[in-house]
């Protein structure tokens, strides 16, 4: 369809083929239980005995029944059971049990006088399709089924007409208005408006001699299949006609309107309404109500009151056919807290050329199924008359916006068919129904394009420029990023933001629920939730990595309240650090790949930073909690490292992550984390500069040194290589030995240097000596000897 | 832990040669027939192919090689002398040659047996990592729109009111703003509920063209389910220029639908309506797939964006001249893409991370 798409077609019927009308003969309490009636039910084929949990089953009446093998909606099939000793041979059915509204409180009674056994569906007039059409808030027009009609003729809104009733010859009716600006009266009743900003026109239609009753089946029937509940004929009649024309309606007993005026004006304050829901609502100042002598009878443009009720003894009726202001519609039902029909279609506009017709089908429909006639003109009060829009359109516009030429008599072509009139020089004159959406130019560029059908434009893919934007260089980073973890063996993790108050600082004012009442400080949390959900699941082996955003909130002193937001990158490791292997010995991760993972991050996001291993207790963990070094924090203290940009300033941490942090089964081991925030503006990364290969051969030397467990190996090393001088091109460690034939506290640590000159191949002499100044050296720094 | 000594090379014999006194080729004929003998030696001990390579490298290696290295000495000799050295060279080349190939012959008629292996044992692995598979359909994405020219933007995930709504044509008081149901920080603080802001604040620190794609995160206020999440990733578009129009948005976007989802793809425009585009269109496509017996059969239509020309109010609202510049924009959901992309039944699954579930994208 052209404005609005078909969500779906749905068969009102599907699943209830079993389902009959079943009228319940008797009742008896089941004498194995309290809570259970016995009935016997008559469904066409004679008597049957049935067990019924409802409390109240009530003899004579019509139930929706499913017999023994009847399939319900839900798949469930209903069988022959004994219930306490007593046989039940189908089912006496609740809304919900028929999938036709969420009622499971009763069984549901059908009103009416109905054949047992009859085919439910039929009865209920479900033997019909109902069209579930998708309709953008742009259009109000379509929230009818003439509009719907309207949309889909060729020759639109001049094809429309109001078809007759059932059984009748006649759709309408005829009637004089009796007109005032701000107020008027006829048939006893006078009605006056207040607020000719919110209500710019009210009709009010007085019919007298009404019998209120049910209403007769096609009425009832059309209503549920439309989605609506069937109420008595008068009000459904004004539902009937909402629903055909779009334009709401409400009908007050005339009875109890004090004094039988009415006028619409702004609540009083401390008024307060019990509304046809039950609800009492306290009304505030800038809400309209329709107001008898004595207070509000109606929630203008959203529902009425129920000391103004149609019920079965009404007799008289103020039949409402009104104008309000969308806004002030939406404003007033949002702080109610309520939608209704009506508020649904006054706020996207309802056609202010349709009322009368509205009003005077409606007041006709109610006379046809309820009685009753009107009593003198139409009362009319129109403070402001309505003016239909009138919008130019050029076609150089619509040729720049829509990329094709439309001549001016094909352009008024095309809007013809949607009720726009050409009114000379370009101008058309907007329909009712369209005066909410189609007030610029551009709205009528769109109903061009509408109209002429998208799929009728070329798809020429022509030249363009380019833009002036740069690409962000944080994606840049990102992608580096994810393609190094990656490539390392991590895979990436995604996790929503809002997170369970433990983990954020940042409060959601309207959240779902506790779960996601937060924004989360970090990202190592959420990914240490993934780890306790896989371990959880048997799986051991578990490498995540996550690119997001952390939130903190603005400091006290900030002008401006808003959360400060960081780009982070986070890493988990837990379990074996590569596959299990026939040929590879198992070796779980360690605080040493934190280290790796910190410098993987950092070569990307920090070339220049370093991976330094932090003392016990760090000032880290007094740090804000958006700072990055609190990440520290949740780190087994003597564990960790911080990873210091050139700065100096901590851009991230990581290490083992304490136990206490996770809820993880016995058999997980050590898991390590690591969180880094990334630089706002990342800087390019430097070209990379190529050295030359050196010519010269180098020499090797391995040496192994005996360091005491509380001397660094680190320091060992930073003093090998200051001592080693121009000589020393590498110096690293190749194993570390902890062995019982080494004295108490010490390691064997094995260092390789090795020498090279760029000019000349080294003398045996030159590397003894090298190796001399290192040893000494090392002794002098750490009193570290090497090993025997 | 004993100490390692590595060797060092040797020092290029001929090296001394070039620079002997007496009759040139006297001394270089002698340096030649020593290093034959050496070579010889050298064949004779090798106990393997690794062995016998290595002397091969050391004497006849075009670089590195000894008596290649004399070969090149020739050339400092007197003219006449020349012949004479080199038909020496020459044989001693062939000889050390042949010696090292009837060595290898012998070395291969004795050699051990090496032990049987079992190559039916699994093959070394390491882990392998996998992009999340709605981070691959943003690259692929991006990489698309790349090719056509855009760059990429990016903006706050908390914003106000005016950026989200109001300077998107989107007054708070119409109905349209409750389409998003909006997650608040603060009365007028919120987490954006789509990348859409990313446009606007573009805009003003831009002057057009302005051809940008603009990924990230959006939130609404949504329970989770199969279809749903509160946060969820979004991909925005935006072109403004002069002279941009209807048809080149639909091109654009059917170039990107048909290289996204194959060259067969079919793309359609129904109307829509967003606040901030008009007009507005919802795309679907219609793919061809490939069945497992070769035949290939048609997808039903599947909504992957909403989009349109950019509202003139938007324009306006970034101070860009609405009756020069044009432009569209669109946006769509890379959650929902990979959802269909890989039959994935619920959305959740992605945010679960179940190492079984990622490793299935490896």
């Amino acid at each position: 369809m052209r404005g609005a798409p078909v969500e779906e077609a749905v068969s009102l019927s599907v699943g209830l083929e079993d389902i009959v009308v079943g009228r319940v003969e008797a009742a008896r309490l089941h004498p194995g239980a309290d809570r259970l009636t016995l009935c016997t039910v008559s469904a066409g084929g004679g008597e049957v005995s049935v067990v019924c949990g409802a409390p109240d089953v009530k003899v004579g009446a019509c139930y929706p029944f499913a017999p023994a093998g009847a399939v319900l909606p839900g798949g469930f099939k209903i069988g022959r059971r004994k219930i306490r000793g007593e046989y039940s041979e189908g089912m006496l059915c609740s809304e919900k049990e028929l999938e036709l509204g969420t009622d499971h409180a009763g069984i549901m009674l059908l009103e009416g006088d109905f054949e047992p056994g009859a085919a439910f569906a039929r009865v209920m007039g479900l033997d019909d399709v109902r069209f579930d059409v998708e309709v953008t808030p742009n259009r109000g027009d379509l929230l009818s089924h003439a509009g719907i009609a309207r949309e889909l003729h060729p020759r639109g809104h001049a094809a429309i007409v109001a078809p007759p009733f059932p059984g009748g010859q006649q759709g309408t009716m005829d009637a004089a208005f009796v007109r005032g600006a701000r107020e008027a009266a006829a048939g006893g009743v006078r009605i006056a408006i207040e607020e000719p900003e919110i209500c710019s026109r009210y009709l009010g239609a007085v019919i007298r001699g009404v019998r209120v009753r049910r209403s007769p089946d096609w009425l009832a029937n059309r209503l549920r299949a439309a989605g609506a509940r069937p109420v008595n004929n008068v009000v459904d009649a004004t539902n009937y006609v909402m629903l055909e024309l779009g334009h709401p309606l409400h009908a007050f007993d005339l009875a109890k309107l004090a004094d039988l005026q009415v006028s619409v004006g702004c609540a009083r304050p401390g008024e307060s309404i019990v509304t046809l829901d039950g609800e009492t609502r306290a009304l505030a100042p800038d809400m309209l109500a329709i107001r008898d002598a004595e207070g509000p009878v109606a929630v203008a443009g959203v529902m009425g009151g129920a000391n103004s009720e149609v019920s079965a003894a009404t007799t008289d009726l103020l039949l409402e056919c009104a104008l309000f202001e969308p806004r002030q519609v939406r404003a007033a039902r949002r702080s109610l807290g309520m939608s209704t029909d009506a508020s649904y279609r006054f706020e996207r506009g309802v056609d202010p050329e349709a009322m009368e017709s509205a009003l005077l089908r409606a007041a006709f429909l109610i006379t046809e199924v309820a009685g009753g006639s009107l009593d003198g003109p139409v009362i009319d009060v129109c403070p402001v008359a309505w003016k239909a829009p009138v919008v130019a359109l050029r076609p150089s516009r619509v040729r720049q916006v829509l990329g094709v030429d439309f001549g001016p008599d094909e352009i008024a072509g095309l809007l013809a068919p949607l009720g726009y009139e050409a009114a000379g020089e370009g101008r058309f004159r907007v329909p009712g129904y369209r005066s909410y959406d189609t007030l610029r130019e551009i709205d009528l560029v769109e109903e061009v394009a509408r109209t002429h059908g998208y799929d009728a434009f070329p798809e020429d893919l022509g030249p363009c420029r380019l833009g002036t934007v740069p690409d962000h260089p944080l994606f840049s980073l990102e992608d580096a990023l994810r393609a190094t973890l990656v490539s390392d063996g991590i895979s990436e993790a995604q996790t929503p933001p809002l997170c369970p108050e433990a983990n954020g600082d940042v409060p959601v004012l309207n959240p779902m629920s506790a779960q996601e009442s937060r924004l989360r400080r970090d990202l190592l949390s959420g990914l240490l939730a993934h780890v306790e959900r896989n371990m959880a699941r048997g799986v051991a082996d578990v490498r995540l990595f996550e690119l997001g955003t952390a939130f903190a909130p603005a400091p006290p002193s900030a002008a401006d309240p808003v959360p400060a937001e960081t780009a982070r990158v986070a890493v988990v490791l837990a379990g074996r650090r590569s596959p299990l292997h026939w040929s590879v010995p198992d070796e779980p991760f360690a605080v040493y790949d934190a280290a790796r993972v910190l410098k993987l991050i950092a070569r990307e996001a920090y070339p220049n930073a370093r991976v330094v291993p932090v003392e016990a207790e760090s000032e880290a963990a007094g740090q804000p909690a958006n700072h990055p070094g609190a990440a520290a924090a949740g780190l087994v203290p003597d564990r960790r490292y911080e990873l210091i940009d050139e700065d100096g300033a901590v851009v991230g941490a990581g290490g083992e992550v304490r136990p206490e942090r996770t809820d993880l089964p016995p058999w997980a081991g050590v898991v390590v984390g690591a969180e880094v925030v990334l630089p706002a503006e990342p800087a390019p990364r430097a070209e990379v500069l190529s050295k030359e290969l050196p010519e010269q051969p180098a020499s090797t030397r391995d040496i192994a040194m005996l360091v005491p467990s509380t001397t660094p190996a680190g320091a060992v090393l930073a003093s090998m290589r200051s001592a080693g001088g121009a000589l020393l091109e590498e110096a690293r460690i190749f194993d570390v030995y902890e062995g019982a034939d080494l004295p108490d506290g010490m390691r064997s640590v094995a260092f390789r240097l090795r020498f090279r000159a760029r000019d000349r191949t080294l003398t045996e002499a030159e590397i003894e000596r090298a190796l001399r100044r290192v040893t000494r050296k090392v002794r002098q720094d750490t009193g570290v000897e090497p090993r025997g | 832990m004993p100490l390692r000594r590595s060797r060092t090379r040797p020092r290029r014999l001929w090296e001394s040669s070039r620079h002997a006194a007496g009759p040139a080729h006297r001394s270089l004929i002698d340096s030649l027939r020593a290093l034959e003998a050496e070579a010889l030696e050298a064949v004779r001990v090798a106990e393997d192919s690794g062995q016998l390579e290595r002397v091969r490298v050391q004497y006849l290696g075009r670089k590195e090689g000894r008596i290649s290295g004399v070969l090149r000495g020739l050339g400092t000799l007197p003219p006449k002398e020349r012949p004479v050295a080199g038909a020496e060279a020459n044989r001693v080349k062939a000889s050390v040659a042949r010696a090292l190939s009837e060595r290898a012959k012998s070395l291969a008629d004795h050699s051990p047996v090496r032990p049987a292996i079992d190559l039916t044992l699994p093959p070394r692995h390491k882990w392998r990592g996998t992009v999340h598979p709605v981070s691959k359909v943003i690259d692929d994405i991006w990489a698309i729109f790349r090719g056509m020219g855009f760059t990429r933007a990016r903006g706050p995930e908390v914003d106000n009111e005016w950026y989200n709504f109001v300077a998107l044509n989107t007054p708070l008081d119409h109905p349209a703003a409750d389409e998003q149901d909006t997650l608040y920080l603060a009365p007028g603080l919120l987490l954006r509920s789509h990348t859409s802001p990313v446009q606007i604040r573009t805009m003003q620190q831009y002057q057009p063209p302005v051809r940008i794609i603009a990924p990230g995160m959006a939130y609404r206020r949504d329970t989770y389910d199969a279809t749903h999440t509160p946060a969820f990733a979004q991909i925005e578009g935006l072109v403004v220029d002069e002279g941009v129009t209807f048809v080149d948005f639909k091109a654009t976007l059917a170039e990107f639908a048909r290289r996204f989802w194959g060259p067969g793809t079919q793309v359609r425009f129904r109307p829509s309506f967003f606040p901030f585009t008009e007009p507005s269109a919802e795309v679907d496509v219609k793919r061809v797939l490939r069945r497992d017996d070769g035949t290939t059969y048609e997808t039903d239509w599947i909504e992957i964006m909403g989009a349109g020309m950019v509202d003139p109010a938007v324009l306006e609202n970034v101070g860009y001249d609405a009756e020069c510049y044009t432009g569209w924009a669109f946006g769509m959901g890379p959650g929902r893409v990979a959802l269909l992309r890989h039959g994935v039944r619920d959305l959740r699954l992605f945010y679960e991370n179940d190492m079984r579930f990622l490793a299935q994208f490896a």
